[in-house]
C-alpha cells in the first residue's frame, strides 16, 4: 500500500492551498481514501467538498469563518482512524468527520469525545453509535432502526404475514437492520418465521437459497440488508431456484448495479436517504452535481455529504463562535435544516438525526417512490 | 434427497470456481515457488475490460475475448516488471513483492476508476434456469460447471501434448534440469504467468456474472479460497488444486446447509476446522508431490 502518495495526492486536489486567517473553522477528515470504507466515504467526501466550497465561495459560514478541511486517509482502518482522529485533534481542528463505519467511527470518537470535539460520521447508519461513544458524536444518515420501522409498515400495509430475513454477522448494518426489521414486523402483528445467514462477500447463497425454496408454509416477503456483491448474487440464485417471494432491501442497494440487473429485481422495494422527484431541491443537486462534474451522481452519499456540510453551516451560524463545545451544543439542538435529502434535526434524539426515508420501487429499472417521510417514533424499535 | 442432489450440484459449480482459482496459483507456485497473491486483481481486470467493452456496446462474444485476454497480457507483464527481478530470491521476498502488487493495483483501480462498483450488465438470458427433474441449475452455474470442465481438460491436453506443456512440467520437477536442456527459463516461466491470467480471467468473469459489477477489492476473498484449496491439494500439484478447490466448496456448501442455525454464523471458522483436520492428516496436502521443491 501507498498510502503517504494517495495522501498527498487528496490533500492537494482538496486545494488547501491558501494560507488560514485566524477565523478559520477547521474541519479534520479522518475517513477512508483507500480500502474497503472507500466507496462509501469517496463520494461522502465529495459532496462534502462541494458544499464546503460553495460556502467558502460566498465568504464562509456566517460570512465569517471559511471552512479549512484537512484531509488524512484512515485506509479503511479503525487502529488508523483513531491515530489520524488524534493528529487532527493536535492540529486544533473544531470538528472531526469520521468513515462510513461504526466501527472506526467509535475508534475516532473515542479521542474527539476526550477532547470535547464534536464528531460527525459520514455515513454510519448503526443507531447505537452516538451511545458508544457519547454527546459530542453524531450520525449523518437515516439510521437502520428508523430504516427498518419504514419498511415494517410498508410490509404490514401490503398485507404480508409472514417474513423471513437474512442478515450475515459481519457487519452491524447487515445484521441488525434486519433484526430491528423484525421486531417492528412483529410488532405490528407479522410473523418471524425464521432467519438465515450469510458470508459477506462470498456471493454464494445457493444452499440457503435451497433451504428457502423447500419452506413450506413459504414467507410472504424477504427481508435483507445485503449489497452488492452480496445483493446481486442472491436475487439471481433467489429468483433461479423458482423464489418469487417479494424482497426487501435497505440502501445500501441503492446502486447503479441494482438497476442493472433488469427482470430480477423488479419490484424490489427499498429504503434510501433521499428521492428526486422532479422539482425537488434532490433533483436540483443532482442536476447541479453534473454540470459541475459531467457526471451523473452514483450514489445518495455524495447529496448526503453535500447536506452534512448545510448542517454544519447552520450549527455554527447558529453557536456564532468557533469554541467546539458552543458547536456541539448548537447541533444537538438543531430542528429542520433544509438539506436537498430532506429536513434533518438533531433536537430531542441521541446524535442519529431524525430525517427522511424514502421507500423505492423498482419498475423496470427505474425507481418509483412509495413513501417518503419519518415513521411514528413509537414504531422505530429500540436501538 | 432431492434437496442433498440440489446442495451437491450447488457445490459443484462453487468448487469449480475455487478450484479453476487454485489451479492458477498452482500453475505459478509449481514452477517458481510464487504465491501469486495479485491474482485476484487479474480477475478483477477482467471485471474491469468486460464492464468497460459492455458500456462501449461491443458485441458481447468480443467483450469476453478482451476481457480474458487483458489478464493474461497483465499477468505476463506484472512478471516482467514485479517478479523477475526477485526471480530465486526466498519465499518471504516473493510473497511480500506479490503483496505490494496486489495493494498497488488495488489503489489504483480506486483512484483512477471508481472506489464504487462498476456494474457489469451480463446479459439478460444468463439469468436463467434450467430444470431437470426437480433440481434447479442458474445458467451461470451450468456455465461455471462447463467452463471449469473446459479448462481443466484443455490444461491437461496442454501440459501433456505439447512441448512447452512439457517443459513447463519438467520445470515443475527439476528448473535447474530443464535449463541445461537448452530450454529458456523466461519463456517458461512468462508461459506459467499467462496460464494463470487465463484461467484468472475466466474464473473472473465467472465470479463477475454472479455479482453484477466489479469493484477494486473483488478479487481478494477468491484467492483467500483458492489459497486455502492449494493448501488442501497440496501446494504445487495441479490435480491437488483442482481436487482441493472442488472439497472446500463441498465443504462450504454443506455446512451452509446442513449446520444448525445457531452454529452458521461460525460457517467459516467451522469449514477452516475442517480444513486443519485434513491437514493434520495429509500435512503435504491430498495429493502432494513428491519430489521437494528445487528453487
Amino acid at each position: 500500500m501507498r498510502p503517504g502518495m494517495t495522501l498527498s495526492l487528496t490533500v492537494l486536489a482538496l486545494g488547501l492551498a491558501a494560507p488560514a486567517p485566524a477565523e478559520d473553522l477547521k474541519i479534520g477528515l479522518a475517513t477512508a481514501q483507500t480500502g474497503a470504507l472507500a466507496p462509501y466515504d469517496q463520494p461522502s467526501l465529495a459532496g462534502f467538498q462541494m458544499r464546503v466550497d460553495e460556502i467558502n465561495a460566498a465568504g464562509g459560514i456566517a460570512g465569517k469563518y471559511p471552512i479549512k478541511l484537512i484531509a488524512k486517509d484512515t485506509r479503511s482502518d479503525a487502529a488508523q482512524t483513531a491515530l489520524v482522529a488524534q493528529e487532527l485533534v493536535d492540529e486544533g481542528v473544531q470538528i472531526v468527520i469520521t468513515p462510513c463505519d461504526a466501527d472506526p467511527s467509535i475508534a475516532a470518537g473515542m479521542v474527539t469525545q476526550a477532547a470535547g470535539i464534536p464528531a460527525f460520521s459520514f455515513c454510519a447508519t448503526t443507531p447505537t453509535l452516538p451511545l458508544a461513544v457519547g454527546d459530542y458524536m453524531f450520525g449523518n444518515y437515516p439510521a437502520d432502526n428508523v430504516q427498518a420501522a419504514m419498511l415494517a409498515e410498508y410490509a404490514i400495509g401490503q398485507g404480508y404475514k409472514t417474513a423471513y430475513i437474512l442478515t450475515s454477522p459481519d457487519t452491524a448494518y447487515t445484521l441488525k437492520l434486519p433484526k430491528y426489521f423484525g421486531e417492528a414486523f412483529t410488532a405490528k402483528g407479522g410473523t418471524l418465521l425464521g432467519e438465515g445467514t450469510y458470508a459477506m462477500g462470498q456471493q454464494d447463497f445457493s444452499a440457503e437459497v435451497t433451504k428457502i425454496a423447500a419452506m413450506n408454509p413459504k414467507p410472504d416477503v424477504i427481508m435483507t440488508a445485503a449489497y452488492e456483491p452480496d445483493f446481486p448474487a442472491l436475487m439471481r440464485q433467489l429468483r433461479g431456484a423458482g423464489v418469487t417471494t417479494p424482497v426487501l432491501g435497505s440502501d445500501g442497494i441503492d446502486s447503479p448495479t441494482t438497476f442493472a440487473m433488469g427482470g430480477l429485481v423488479e419490484g424490489v422495494v427499498f429504503s434510501t436517504a433521499g428521492f428526486a422527484t422532479e422539482g425537488s431541491p434532490l433533483a436540483a443537486f443532482n442536476a447541479k452535481y453534473k454540470a459541475k462534474t459531467g457526471e451523473e451522481p452514483n450514489t445518495v452519499y455524495i447529496a448526503n455529504g453535500y447536506d452534512l456540510g448545510t448542517v454544519i453551516d447552520a450549527a455554527v451560524t447558529k453557536a456564532g463562535s468557533l469554541d467546539p463545545k458552543a458547536i456541539r451544543d448548537a447541533i444537538a439542538s438543531l430542528t429542520d435544516v433544509q438539506g436537498v435529502t430532506g429536513a434533518i434535526s438533531y433536537a430531542g434524539t441521541k446524535g442519529m438525526p431524525l430525517r427522511s426515508v424514502a421507500l423505492v420501487r423498482i419498475t423496470g429499472g427505474k425507481r418509483e417512490l412509495v413513501k417518503q417521510g419519518v415513521p411514528a417514533p413509537a414504531d422505530v424499535p429500540a436501538p | 434427497m432431492d434437496i442433498f442432489l440440489q446442495q451437491l450440484l450447488n457445490a459443484l459449480s462453487l468448487g469449480g470456481t475455487y478450484a479453476l482459482l487454485a489451479l492458477g496459483l498452482a500453475v505459478v507456485f509449481s514452477i517458481i515457488g510464487l504465491i501469486n497473491f495479485a491474482h485476484g486483481e487479474l480477475m478483477t481486470t477482467a471485471g474491469y475490460v468486460m464492464a468497460f467493452a459492455l458500456a462501449a456496446a461491443l458485441p458481447f462474444p468480443l467483450a469476453i475475448i478482451l476481457a480474458v485476454a487483458a489478464p493474461v497480457l497483465l499477468a505476463v507483464v506484472m512478471e516482467r516488471v514485479a517478479f523477475r527481478p526477485v526471480r530465486g530470491a526466498s519465499g518471504t521476498t516473493l510473497l511480500l513483492t506479490s503483496f505490494a502488487v496486489s495493494a498497488i493495483l488495488r489503489v489504483l483501480f480506486q483512484n483512477f476508476i471508481s472506489a464504487r462498483p462498476v456494474p457489469v450488465p451480463m446479459p439478460a438470458a444468463l439469468s436463467g434456469v434450467i430444470n431437470i427433474g426437480p433440481l434447479h441449475l442458474g445458467i451461470i452455474q451450468s456455465i461455471s460447471i462447463a467452463t471449469t470442465a473446459l479448462m481443466l481438460a484443455g490444461l491437461t491436453l496442454f501440459l501433456n501434448r505439447t512441448v512447452a506443456g512439457r517443459a513447463m512440467r519438467a520445470a515443475a520437477e527439476d528448473f535447474a534440469i530443464v535449463r541445461l536442456m537448452g530450454l529458456r527459463a523466461n519463456g517458461v516461466v512468462a508461459t506459467a504467468f499467462a496460464i494463470s491470467g487465463l484461467l484468472a480471467g475466466v474464473a473472473g468473469l465467472l465470479w463477475v456474472a454472479q455479482r453484477g459489477s466489479v469493484d477494486p477489492l473483488m478479487g481478494f476473498l477468491p484467492v483467500l479460497k483458492a489459497f486455502i484449496a492449494a493448501i488442501i491439494g497440496g501446494l504445487g500439484s495441479l490435480t491437488g488444486a483442482v481436487a482441493g478447490g472442488f472439497l472446500l466448496g463441498f465443504i462450504e456448501v454443506m455446512l451452509q446447509a446442513w449446520l444448525p442455525e445457531a452454529w452458521l454464523p461460525y460457517r467459516d471458522a467451522v469449514a477452516i476446522m475442517l480444513v486443519i483436520a485434513v491437514l493434520l492428516f495429509r500435512p503435504q496436502g491430498l495429493l502432494a508431490r513428491k519430489t521437494v521443491l528445487k528453487l
